[in-house]
Parts: structure tokens; sequence; C-alpha cells
């Protein structure tokens, strides 16, 4: 089960309304590559994982993806706190705000609502591990466009230590591939499928 | 190949075709001080490569609350780094200090600014758990 922490995992202060930025860094809430279908993927996987070491790469990384999830709700909500109409329409933010006003949704800078379609979930080890890493670098990708499109410092700062834990969770994924591979047969790893052909 | 510094992992010498091998960290050390690592969004000098080689400063990080936040993050970053070396004695005695501290750090952010889990109510005077700020709200500088 899940327990709630009242804190964040990096801090947010975010000084100044710039419902522009909240317009396109909303993709990282419930966007293809988005920190929700992150989440939702890891831990979803983790009940095909074989390994224990598998199992908790699984839980964890997903757990933390959650907290990433709460981190890029409260950059929206801060960036789009406090808005003028005239700011919204400004900043192109008048599609959003019709339908949502400030409430933070689960979309695609397009404004496309999340879907479960962006993410995969197979029932196998080396294609879960594979799309993991894969969905980590589309993130950090992400991340990157992030950076350069924004020139809001208190923004950077977040979206920064975002982008750098993508790198470490992928290398955790790679290490767990590793593991798994070193279990498998490896005359031909794919001889079956140790989550399903026990 | 034992001599591969922190940036570099270990590969297998001959290894199967038609997969994908990613080199194994070799050790928890070198690791940054806690409010360092919050900053740079890792623990590990070897896995931090920022973008267009922009990185965050720790100089912000000395609240309270930034100080729990740290200390936490070590105990994370750590944990993730054990799923896949669940072997490493030293990485697990970090790991074990680290929680003791984040501990001790917990105890004293709660008595003096509110609860973090519904734990913490266990001996508050009333129920403070509905109290803002929320994690998502603006805090003043001084408590955050």
């Amino acid at each position: 089960m899940f327990v709630y922490e009242k804190k964040l995992q990096y801090p947010i202060h975010i000084k100044n309304t710039n419902p522009a930025l909240a317009k396109f860094i909303i993709s990282q809430y419930g966007g293809p590559d988005g920190e929700l279908g992150a989440s939702l993927r890891y831990l979803s996987q983790r009940y095909a994982m074989p390994y224990p070491e598998l199992s908790a790469v699984l839980t964890d990384i997903g757990t933390e993806e959650l907290g990433h999830l709460e981190m890029v709700g409260t950059i929206v909500y801060q960036l789009t706190r406090d808005m003028k109409p005239e700011q919204i329409r400004r900043a192109g933010f008048d599609t959003y705000f019709v339908d949502h006003t400030a409430g933070v949704y689960p979309q695609f800078a397009s404004g496309t609502p999340w879907t479960a379609a962006t993410i995969g979930v197979k029932g196998d080890v080396i294609t879960d591990l594979t799309e993991d890493m894969a969905a980590e670098q589309k993130a950090r990708t992400t991340y990157d466009n992030i950076l350069r499109l924004s020139d809001d410092p208190d923004v950077n700062d977040v979206i920064r230590f975002l982008r750098e834990r993508e790198i470490v969770h992928y290398q955790r994924f790679g290490e767990a591939l590793r593991l798994a591979t070193e279990r498998m047969d490896e005359k031909n790893f794919y001889v079956t499928n140790p989550a399903f052909d026990r | 190949m034992d001599n591969c510094d922190y940036k570099n992992g270990m590969l297998p010498q001959c290894a199967p075709l038609a997969m994908s091998y990613t080199p194994m960290q070799q050790c928890s050390e070198p690791a940054y001080e806690d409010k360092m690592a919050l900053a740079r969004g890792t623990l590990f000098p070897g896995l931090d490569l920022p973008f267009m080689n922009m990185v965050n400063k720790p100089d912000g990080l000395s609240t309270p609350l930034c100080e729990l936040m740290a200390l936490d993050f070590v105990v994370h970053e750590l944990r993730l780094y054990l799923d896949t070396h669940p072997d490493d004695s030293e990485a697990f005695q970090s790991l074990q200090t680290c929680i003791r501290l984040s501990r001790e750090g917990r105890r004293r952010y709660v008595e003096q600014y509110g609860p973090i889990s519904i734990d913490d109510m266990r001996f508050a005077d009333s129920y403070t758990w509905i109290d803002a700020p929320w994690p998502w709200q603006l805090r003043r500088k001084k408590e955050d």
C-alpha cells in the first residue's frame, strides 16, 4: 500500500505566474512520456517480474515517479496561480483554461487527454525492461526540450532535477536487465519467458 | 578490467548476441554530500550528466525542510542502488546511517513545522494534518 508524505521530493518555489510555460510543461504531467504514464507503467509491469531485484526496482522507481507527478503538478499549479484573463489570452492558455480553468488535468501539451495507449505492459522481462529504458530516454528528451523553451530559472532548476532522475533510472533499469539475463539461459535468452513458462 | 574509474562500469568480455548490456555501476563511492546530491539530482558523480553542462547549486537548500529532503533523497538513491546491488555491504551500512539521520531530522522538523505523515499526529495536541501549506502551495521562504 502507499503512505502519503506531506512534502515534495525537491523544493519548488516559482515566483512568477507564466501560463505560457504551463501550457507545455503539462505534458510531463499527463503527456505521452510524462510522469503519470511512467508511474503506471512501472507499477503495472512489476507483477510479471520473476526476480526479486526487478520487483524492487519497478516498485521503487514507480513510487518515485508518483512523487514526480506531484512535482510537475506543483509546477503547473504555481505557474497558473492568480492568472488574469488578459494573461491567459496572451499566453495562448485559453484553450486549456476554457475546459479546466486553473485545475491540473493530465493531458499532452497538444491537448489529448492522458491515455494508457502510451504505456506498455507486455508481461515479458526483456520486453518490459527494454521499454522502460526507452521510456526514461523519452522523458529525458522531453525535459531537454522544456529546458530549451523555458527561460524561468525557478522552473528550470526543478526540470534539471527531474531530468537527471531519468538518467539514474535508465542506469538502474539497465542493471536490472543485466541481472535478469544472468539468470536466463545464456545460449538462448529467448528460449522461454521466465514470467510465464515456469 | 578492475581499473574502471567511477564514470565507467564493467561489461562481460564475451556476451551473447541479441541483447543489450548496460555497464554495472561498480561502487556506491564516490558520492556527493546530501545537499549537493539533492541539487544535482543524483548521489553519484558518475551518473551526473547535465544538459548543456548547466547544473543547480546547493546554496538555497539550507532550510530545515530542504535539509530533510536532502537526507531522504540520499536514502532513496542508496535504495535504488541497493535494489540492483543487494550484496554491497558498504552501501547497506550507508543506507542504515542515512535512515537514522533522516529519522532524527524528521523529528526536529515535525516538532517545529507540523506533520509530514499521519504518524506524526500521535503526540500532537490537535489535528494539524489539514493545515496549510500543502506541498504544492507556496511557502514563506523561512519555513520552506
